[in-house]
């Protein structure tokens, strides 16, 4: 009986075989690399044969002829193709976004269906196709909830990352980690980066102390196991130029401008004869280049056998800057190695090592007498230079000479490149090196040590120099040097472990601790008379001279973190999902009586698409989740020691005609000095429509961040703080409140066989609100013009660093309005017709100081970014934009002097009854239209074609024969366009203050903000 | 179950290990700051006390904002600068409408604060080490207090106090403003318990001497008798010893004195010290330790001899220019007027074609460190035996003794004059007194004196334009400080 039936089978599938087999056979390789990939599912579409593929991406198996094949790996898009007879070549396509890829999310990783945190992605495919020059450019645009700005358009500068928002006054900066180690994201090669993962909300409270401005995860690159040698290079030349040039008069137009102004202010015309004057010199053409090339090239290979693994690369980066030829440059170098080895069956070893070497030079920029700021004040009568050849000196005033009121500032900003001598340079190594243990099959010990050691140096050579009575002549050469070493280390240790009970209810375990330590010192000096007044001699060792007073400086700091987490993640059947977390923190930026603090937080999910009543509803919505979350974050970025009082204020007078130092308290203590508290909530849905094509993320946040840390917060003068070098306490004093939603949906479909499409949207929403203020009515800062009142404050039901100052309500047009209008004396001048009318806010019928009020913020109401990506055959095509609306910024590029030159809006100025009612009339007299108002903030809202490129790879048929495995070419702009109303250089640039002094009071003040370039990119992809 | 037990015993092997780390972990925060000096771990060797006492002398440096406002507060000189907005608290000061809401009266009020905590820093801890010549010290202390303090009532009226020691955070909540009375009797007794410790010759030049203190007691006295005309006397006696001292004399060349080689000559009692050798900048005034005023004031665009250019603030009036009679070498001393010097400048906001000669910059040494517009060296002559002499004849007029009043006015008249042509004799009471006021004027021009002198002696209202008597006297508390009080402290009347 059992052989019967067994030869019944027999036949009946023999026969099936015989009669509808084929043998299929064919290669599966990366889209991205063109590489073979091993372990490839191929099945046959709803049966369950199927096979794998070798270590070559070969497989080879038969299948009823007319079946559908599926191909499916673990993080890339599955593809269904007709068997065929002929060898097959299928190409997955990587694909961050499906459910199943692991998200790493601080000491551990989840697949993305279970994350129940804010937690967004930036894969390496984007970060190919934007190239970033810095790897924070990958943020621009492509996450919701992260807004990035550029602080300058100058090589090597840096950029700012805000995450759902500004919620303190000082470093809103978030906390980034490398492999799981405190580090940075500037300096990193972007061809290393697998991934950049973004925890934006209370997921990320395992970091606790250094979490409340975010986190940021990168995972570099690794090789993978059981695959062979692959060598890729990457290589591209960009051609550089300014993205904007703002309109200025022309020598014609300028005399004549300033004749108007002098008529209006009572004295005799400068210019008899205007248009003899021509067009005269373009300034900004004078600085600005083009063609400036930027090159890059990045080789790497990797591969693995069973145990191991290896993934090597170098990178080359050279950019030059639009402004200032060799006076403005970046280059970077970049080593790195990673390893995994399993060392026992249960012991796994990983690796990391990155070593860099930056090198930069850069000029003054951003401010009042910076290159761009004399490059737009210049007037275009003066030539650059003069009949010797020599550069021009503008001269400061001479009621003799039109034109020549130029002041102490204006100086010639070819001459000003030509004496600007500085160089930067960066040598840093850093890395991780960790062992995973698994101890027994539910449990794993994970040990692991992050490093980063970098040496600074820097050098700037102030030449002996006269501009003609400028503020900026020096009159002894000197050259300022420092030396800096910077240490850290971050040591983890943890334990997971993972149980299933009934198949049901799985649990994971987290707990460790965390040990982090930042060391280092700094060391600078100044040297003076520099020999022969040259570079090339710039160096303390030749100077000869010396001053009689303190020209060497040092410091050196140690600051650690000492911690404990604890999470444990539960769900039931992977459909109910919940994890709470806790983590202990001790940090020496606090007293002893405040060093310990507790951050617990708490997530859910809820996987709705996975309940049995779901069901017919899945074929529109193939997955849908719910989630929220509710945690403690902290932060502790501040300054070091601020609880103790030392004697580090300044202490000099002049005893015996010399310099005598003594001793004086500085910066007043704060023993109660504590963190600041982020109390974050988030709830949000994870959608898929139309069998996973339609992908949606929504969520609606509430970030309230207590306690904040004021540095140099205003206390009474009676307690001396306002003397030199003082400074007032820090103090947990302010609340601040983010609220707002993030939308972000992506697209993604084929058309036909070969045209692939995707399409992603996201878009941010933020409240910004100060809720609370200690001890004080408001905190105020930046600057605008020269000793003009601070412009923007930081109070209670406003945004943080709003703008304050007058409301302009348009134009006086006849002198019978001006007799109507409440005196504007108080304001510097009485009105005359032609003068802006300022508003009697508070409507007391008097003008002063107490009618100022909002005009202003310079926090974005919404920002969006969009990225297209269409494939056809071997061609690709990407474009990236991003666009920020309802930030303002203030125009503070302009000197107010009588005889500078003017941007062109001016040609619009009121010349008389009805002829304008925004732009004043110009006079040398006296006038009140140059004190902080509306008329200088701008809307600075912008859409910034950030990248479009147009790729094609040749035929992999035809190159494999010559040995690569994929071969592309390229062709892109960066920064094609910005479509705004702003007038200024670049609406897209903020100003945080420097490292040293981070501010968000400075935020929106434009000084001349040096322009983003467009490039002009030409690139080659090779993979072996 | 024996590889169970196994397992158990590695996880528990692995976690004591992870605890291993975690009990180093108390240890691991406990660490000291590097090189920090905690300041209430000072004053264990002279030296320390040397050096808190030169960081109470720093803040003179920052005294220079009372000295240009002095002026343009009064009649002497306008804001001047480069436009209507150009340092808004000083246009508004000059034209006497200043609001609790200036940051240059802020900065006087958190400047002089500084000084008074720094000398009471010392004087806090001054019974902890004791060593040879610690009681000048202390004294020298004891002045600096007093001096700041005594800015602060000029500009102010009446301020909180706390002795010898320095504010804490939250006194601003407890301590009330001391009555005028209060704070003129605790500037005395600093100066009265100084002057027996204090040398007659300083240690260094630009230290407190003992006839330094004793004349600035004598100015306490002279202003306190506005509202106790018995201090007269006192100040009447305390100058006079000051002059039978014989530690000063009047030098002849009044022109010298304003120059370089003038400074801390036989005329000076008391010089705040000022130099070029440290750069500076306009992020941190106070910081300077060059006399930011000068640069304030000098010619905008400044091209000719002897003087470099400078902000074109304090600019005299044209009525100013010619309070001087004929002969008065004072004049061409004291005024440099543009129309007639060999020279060229860019007129500024309120421009006269005056400057204030006494205090515009020099033409630069090659070594001066920058932003040149800051470091000025020009020392400023704070107390001058000459303004010694007019302080004494002035007490001694208002005492009777117009004899020794006459004396002291035409000792500084006939150096003025270069001869005796034309002192004033014959003038009693009232009379002598105005006179000798009105010497002050002249000899003491752009000298920061002027508006306090008015005040002192009534004639404010009558002089200034836009002064309002009973509010003007004193200049308004910042109103940032009555908020940190949380309204303790009451505003100055009027404002």
């Amino acid at each position: 009986m059992k052989s019967k039936l067994f030869l019944i089978a027999f036949i009946l599938i023999s026969s099936f075989c015989y009669s509808q087999d084929l043998v299929v056979s064919g290669r599966v390789n990366e889209t991205a690399t063109g590489l073979p990939i091993p372990g490839v599912n191929v099945t046959v579409k709803n049966s369950t044969v199927g096979t794998i593929t070798d270590m070559d991406g070969n497989f080879s198996f038969s299948v009823p002829s007319g079946s559908i094949l599926v191909f499916s790996y673990i993080g890339f898009d599955s593809v269904e193709m007709q068997a065929t007879s002929e060898s097959m070549t299928v190409n997955l396509t990587e694909n961050a976004q499906t459910l199943d890829e692991v998200v790493v999310i601080g000491y551990g990783t989840q697949r993305r269906r279970e994350v129940t945190g804010a937690v967004s992605v930036v894969s390496s495919e984007t970060i190919a196709n934007l190239r970033p020059v810095r790897i924070e450019q990958a943020l621009q645009g492509t996450v919701s909830g992260v807004n990035v700005t550029t602080q300058s358009g100058a090589p090597g500068a840096g950029l700012d990352i805000r995450i759902r928002g500004i919620a303190t006054n000082r470093d809103a900066s978030p906390l980034v980690l490398v492999d799981g180690y405190i580090s940075s994201l500037s300096d990193l090669n972007f061809n290393d980066v697998e991934s950049i993962t973004v925890l934006k909300d209370a997921q990320a409270a395992i970091y606790g102390t250094a979490g409340a401005n975010g986190v940021v995860l990168v995972t570099t690159k690794r090789g993978k196991k059981n695959q062979k040698l692959s060598l890729s290079y990457n290589t591209y030349l960009g051609l550089q130029e300014t993205s904007r040039k703002l309109p200025l008069l022309n020598a014609t137009e300028y005399a004549l401008l300033l004749n108007e102004s002098y008529a209006n202010g009572g004295q005799p015309l400068p210019f008899p004869n205007p248009s003899a004057l021509g067009v005269g010199t373009d300034w900004q053409e004078e600085v600005f280049d083009q063609g400036v090339p930027i090159v890059s090239h990045d080789i790497s290979f990797q591969g693995g056998s069973e145990k191991t693994t290896y993934n090597v690369s170098a990178s080359h980066l050279d950019q030059g800057g639009i402004i200032g030829g060799d006076k403005s440059h970046f280059d970077r170098n970049t080593i790195r190695l990673g390893m995994t080895a399993d060392l026992l069956e249960n012991l796994r070893f990983n690796s990391n090592v990155i070593y860099t070497d930056l090198n930069r030079q850069s000029f003054n920029e951003n401010g009042l007498g910076s290159v761009l700021f004399n490059a737009i004040s210049a007037p275009a009568i003066y030539s650059p230079y003069g009949e010797d050849g020599a550069f021009t000196v503008l001269p400061t005033g001479n009621s003799s000479i039109p034109g020549s009121n130029l002041g102490n500032e204006v100086i010639n900003p070819l001459a000003q490149l030509a004496n600007t001598w500085n160089d930067f340079d960066l040598r840093r190594v850093s890395g991780t090196v960790g062992l995973d243990w698994d101890v027994y099959k539910d449990l794993t010990v994970t040990t692991r040590m992050g490093f980063n050691s970098q040496d600074r140096r820097g050098r700037t050579f102030n030449p002996q120099v006269s501009y003609g009575g400028k503020v900026f002549d020096n009159v002894r050469s000197s050259v300022d040097q420092n030396a800096i070493n910077e240490n850290d280390y971050t040591f983890d240790a943890y334990l997971t472990y993972k149980k299933s009970l009934a198949e049901a209810h799985n649990f994971t375990a987290t707990l460790g601790t965390t040990v982090f330590k930042t060391f280092g010192e700094g060391l600078f000096a100044t040297g003076f008379d520099v020999p022969n007044n040259a570079w090339e001699f710039a160096d303390i060792s030749l100077t000869t001279g010396f001053v009689n007073a303190k020209t060497a400086g040092s410091y050196k700091y140690d600051e650690r973190r000492l911690s404990y987490f604890a999470r444990l993640q539960y769900d039931y059947k992977g459909r109910y999902l919940v994890s709470g977390m806790i983590r202990r923190d001790v940090s020496t930026k606090f007293g002893p009586e405040n060093r310990v603090a507790y951050f617990p937080s708490v997530t859910g999910g809820w996987i709705i698409s996975d309940e049995p009543f779901f069901g017919e509803s899945k074929k529109l919505l193939s997955f849908a989740k719910l989630r929220a979350s509710y945690g403690v974050l902290g932060n502790d970025a501040i300054r070091s020691n601020l609880y103790i009082s030392s004697l580090n204020g300044e202490a000099t007078y002049v005893l015996d005609g010399q310099l005598a130092n003594g001793v004086a308290i500085g910066t007043l203590a704060n023993p109660n000095v504590a963190w600041e508290e982020a109390r974050k909530f988030d709830v949000g849905t994870d959608l898929r429509l139309f069998n996973d094509k339609v992908d949606i993320v929504a969520d609606y946040f509430i970030d309230t961040r207590e306690g904040l840390l004021i540095e140099n917060l205003p206390v009474s003068g009676i307690v001396g703080a306002g003397g030199p070098g003082g400074q007032f306490p820090t103090v947990n004093a302010g609340t601040v409140k983010n609220s707002g939603w993030e939308f972000a949906i992506g697209y993604k479909d084929k058309i036909g066989e070969d045209f692939n499409f995707g399409i992603n949207y996201n878009v941010t929403f933020i409240k910004n609100e100060v809720t609370e203020i200690q001890g004080a009515e408001f905190l105020q800062g930046g600057a605008f013009g020269v000793g003009q009142p601070a412009p923007t404050r930081m109070e209670v039901g406003h945004e943080m660093g709003y703008f304050y100052g007058y409301q302009t309500a348009g134009i006086f047009q006849t002198q019978a309005e001006v007799d109507a209008h409440p005196s504007q004396t108080a304001l510097g001048a009485e009105a005359q017709p032609g003068d802006i009318r300022f508003a009697d806010v508070n409507g007391d019928g008097v003008l002063n100081a107490n009618d100022r009020t909002q005009i202003g913020d310079p926090i974005p109401d919404a920002t969006m970014g969009f990225n297209l990506n269409l494939e056809w055959k071997g061609l690709d095509f990407v474009a990236y934009a991003f666009a920020s609306l309802g930030n303002d910024m203030v125009r503070n590029y302009e000197r107010t002097l009588t005889d500078i030159n003017r941007h062109s809006y001016i040609l619009d100025r009121w010349t008389g009854a009805g002829t304008s009612n925004e732009v004043p009339r110009v006079t040398t007299g006296a006038t009140a239209n140059n004190i902080f108002s509306n008329y200088f903030v701008e809307d600075a809202s912008f859409l910034r074609i950030q990248n479009v490129q147009l790729g094609y790879t040749i035929n992999p048929d035809f190159t494999k024969r010559v040995g690569f495995n994929k071969v592309r070419v390229y062709a892109g702009v960066n920064n094609l366009y910005t479509f705004t109303k702003y007038k200024g250089f670049d609406p897209g640039s903020t100003n945080f203050g420097s490292a040293d002094n981070p501010t968000t009071l400075n935020q929106g003040i434009d000084f001349g903000f040096y322009p983003v370039p467009r490039t002009y990119m030409f690139g080659l992809n090779v993979n072996f | 179950m024996k590889k169970m037990k196994r397992s158990i015993i590695t996880a528990m092997v692995a976690i004591s290990m992870m605890m291993g780390t975690v009990s180093c972990g108390d240890d691991f925060i406990e660490r000291e700051p590097y090189y920090l000096i905690g300041s209430e771990n000072y004053f264990n060797s002279e030296q320390d006390y040397n050096n808190a006492l030169i960081g109470a002398y720093d803040l003179l440096h920052a005294t220079y904002q009372q000295v240009i406002l002095g002026e343009i507060a009064g009649d002497n000189t306008l804001a001047g600068g480069e436009s209507a907005n150009d340092v808004i608290g000083w246009q508004q000061i000059d034209m006497m409408t200043h609001t609790s809401v200036n940051s240059n009266l802020k900065n006087i009020w958190d400047w002089m604060f500084s000084g008074v905590n720094r000398a009471a820093y010392i004087l806090e801890f001054k019974d902890k080490t004791d060593f040879e010549g610690k009681s000048q010290i202390i004294a020298e202390a004891r002045f600096l207090k007093a001096y700041y303090n005594f800015e602060l009532l000029k500009w102010f009226g009446g301020i909180p106090l706390k002795g010898d020691t320095r504010f804490a955070l939250g006194d601003e909540k407890t301590i009330p403003r001391s009555s005028r009375e209060e704070v003129f009797a605790a500037i005395e007794a600093d100066l009265i318990a100084a002057i027996p410790d204090l040398n007659v010759v300083a240690p260094q030049v630009g230290r407190a001497s003992k006839g330094a203190a004793q004349a600035l007691l004598g100015k306490v006295y002279l202003y306190h008798g506005a509202d106790d005309s018995s201090k007269f006397a006192l100040a009447a006696e305390v100058l006079e010893e000051v002059i039978n001292s014989g530690s000063y004399s009047l030098v002849s060349d009044y022109n010298s004195i304003f120059e370089h080689e003038g400074e801390n000559n036989s005329e000076s009692v008391f010089e705040v010290q000022y130099t070029d050798a440290q750069g500076a900048s306009f992020d941190c005034l106070q910081c300077v330790e060059g006399n930011v005023a000068v640069g304030f004031s000098g010619p905008r665009n400044y091209v000719g001899p002897q003087f470099t250019s400078g902000f074109s603030f304090n600019v005299p009036t044209d009525e100013a220019a010619n309070i001087f009679e004929a002969g008065d070498l004072r004049k061409d001393v004291t005024i440099l007027n543009m129309d007639t010097w060999a020279g060229t400048y860019g007129p500024g906001y309120n421009d006269t074609g005056n400057f204030n000669r006494k205090y515009i910059p020099r033409t630069r040494s090659s070594t001066a460190m920058g932003d040149l517009n800051l470091t000025n060296p020009n020392n400023y002559r704070a107390i001058r035996y000459s303004d010694v002499l007019l302080m004494a004849a002035e007490a001694f007029a208002r005492t009777g003794d117009a004899a020794k009043g006459s004396l002291y006015l035409n000792t500084v008249r006939e150096r003025a004059f270069g001869n005796a042509s034309q002192n004033i004799n014959g003038l009693s009471g009232t009379d002598l007194v105005n006179a000798i006021l009105e010497e002050r004027r002249r000899e003491l021009f752009g000298e920061g004196h002027r508006f306090f002198d008015l005040v002192r002696t009534g004639q404010a209202a009558s002089k200034i334009t836009g002064f309002t008597p009973n509010k003007n006297e004193v200049f308004p508390i910042p109103l940032e400080e009555i908020q940190f009080s949380g309204n303790f402290w009451a505003q100055n009347p009027g404002y």
